[in-house]
């Protein structure tokens, strides 16, 4: 059973026979592929993470841009509040300053109204009286009412306008 | 085979004036043929996706490599093809005997102390190659010099128990699938057939290990 012979040799010369077969047709190839793999893999782990990072720098710089964003758009609010303000205060006072002018303006044609009607009631009055005189005159005349009355009127053009004058 | 199933017997040839155990030799090159063809096979059509046949090679490679990496560091790399042939070699060789009418090259001790030796002796190169001879004879004396003997034994013993497990075990296994098939048919040494699958794979990997450990013993430069 345990018995050692030529074969002890033979077996020596087989394996070292087959490691070269080997190392000629497997294993270069092998080691040939698992490099290549190797480099893909190392090649795509680093593309991943320059992306990875890149894609960082990106989110990065959107924050960034979103923040500007925001802060642009509360000072485009800030401004358009405190312009609608000024508008408004300055809406006010020209509605203040015309409404003052509008009642001046109908305070001045009330008067004017007024006066206008008083100018023609005195000149109607005087007309009525006048009428009213004619017709008294017209009736009540008579040739000694007529000399009195002028009398009258001398006198006092003696007595007023003449004054002391000699005629 | 006339001696039927006469166990651990050779049918014998004469050459040159030594003496073949022609069964033993044939089914190493049967052995040989089926590394080679599957070692070819599986790095024919290489992909960068690895897919079947290539995928299970490469498995094993990238062990044995992983392996040697870790004990011998770099240097090993130079060792690596001697290394995953020696486990194809002995995977497929132990496992051939498994199949009826074939027998595992590695049931004779000429096959298992042959790759033993042929370790022992790199071993043993390599140890001065990297030491130097000065240092790889004074490594005997130490750390005593009385320690002279234990570490010759040692080193004596580092072939013989390699070689011997191997042959044991597959020997021993093929023997009992003989006399259970003989006994009790069928079912028990399916199991055990079964059995020696893994014993076979187990027995492959034991003997790449070692070697690769002892190896290593040699690569390291000083200690």
């Amino acid at each position: 059973m345990v018995d050692f012979n030529g074969t002890l040799l033979a077996q020596i010369v087989n394996f070292l026979l087959l490691v070269a077969i080997l190392t000629k047709f497997a294993y270069k190839p092998l080691m040939q592929i698992l490099a290549e793999r190797q480099k893909k893999i190392a090649d795509a782990i680093d593309a991943a993470e320059s992306e990875r990072r890149e894609a960082e720098q990106l989110k990065l710089e959107y924050k960034q841009q979103l923040v500007e964003a925001r802060s642009k758009a509360q000072v485009i609010v800030e401004n358009a509040e405190k312009l609608a303000e000024e508008n408004k205060e300055e809406i006010l006072k020209s509605a203040r300053a015309e409404s003052a002018y509008i009642l001046q303006k109908a305070q001045e044609e009330v008067a004017r109204e007024r006066e206008l009607a008083l100018a023609q009631l005195r000149s109607e009055v005087v007309a009525l009286s006048m009428a009213a005189a004619t017709k008294i005159v017209t009736e009540k005349m008579d040739t000694e009412l007529n000399a009195r009355m002028v009398s009258d009127f001398i006198e006092k053009l003696d007595d007023q306008k003449i004054g002391g004058l000699p005629c | 085979m006339e001696h039927g199933h006469e166990i651990g017997s050779h049918s014998l040839a004469h050459f040159a004036g030594l003496t073949f155990n022609m069964d033993t030799l044939i089914m190493t090159w049967i052995t040989m043929a089926i590394v080679i063809v599957l070692a070819i096979a599986a790095t024919r059509r290489m992909e960068l996706r690895p897919r079947g046949w290539q995928n299970f090679l490469e498995i094993a490679v990238m062990y044995l490599l992983e392996q040697m990496e870790t004990n011998m560091g770099s240097k090993g790399q130079k060792l690596a093809p001697l290394i995953i042939t020696l486990f194809l070699f002995l995977v497929v060789g132990n496992e051939l005997g498994l199949i009826p009418g074939f027998t595992s090259p590695t049931n004779d001790i000429n096959t298992t102390l042959g790759l033993a030796l042929m370790i022992i002796v790199i071993v043993h190169v390599l140890a001065i190659k990297n030491k130097g001879f000065t240092k790889y004879i004074k490594h005997y004396f130490e750390p005593y010099i009385p320690f002279v003997v234990i570490n010759i034994i040692e080193e004596v013993a580092k072939p013989i128990t390699l070689s011997f497990r191997l042959f044991g075990n597959i020997l021993a296994g093929e023997i009992l699938l003989l006399v259970l098939g003989m006994l009790v048919p069928y079912f028990v040494p399916t199991l055990w057939l079964a059995f020696s699958v893994f014993v076979g794979i187990v027995q492959a990997f034991i003997f790449t290990m070692l070697s690769i450990s002892y190896l290593s013993n040699s690569m390291q430069d000083g200690h």
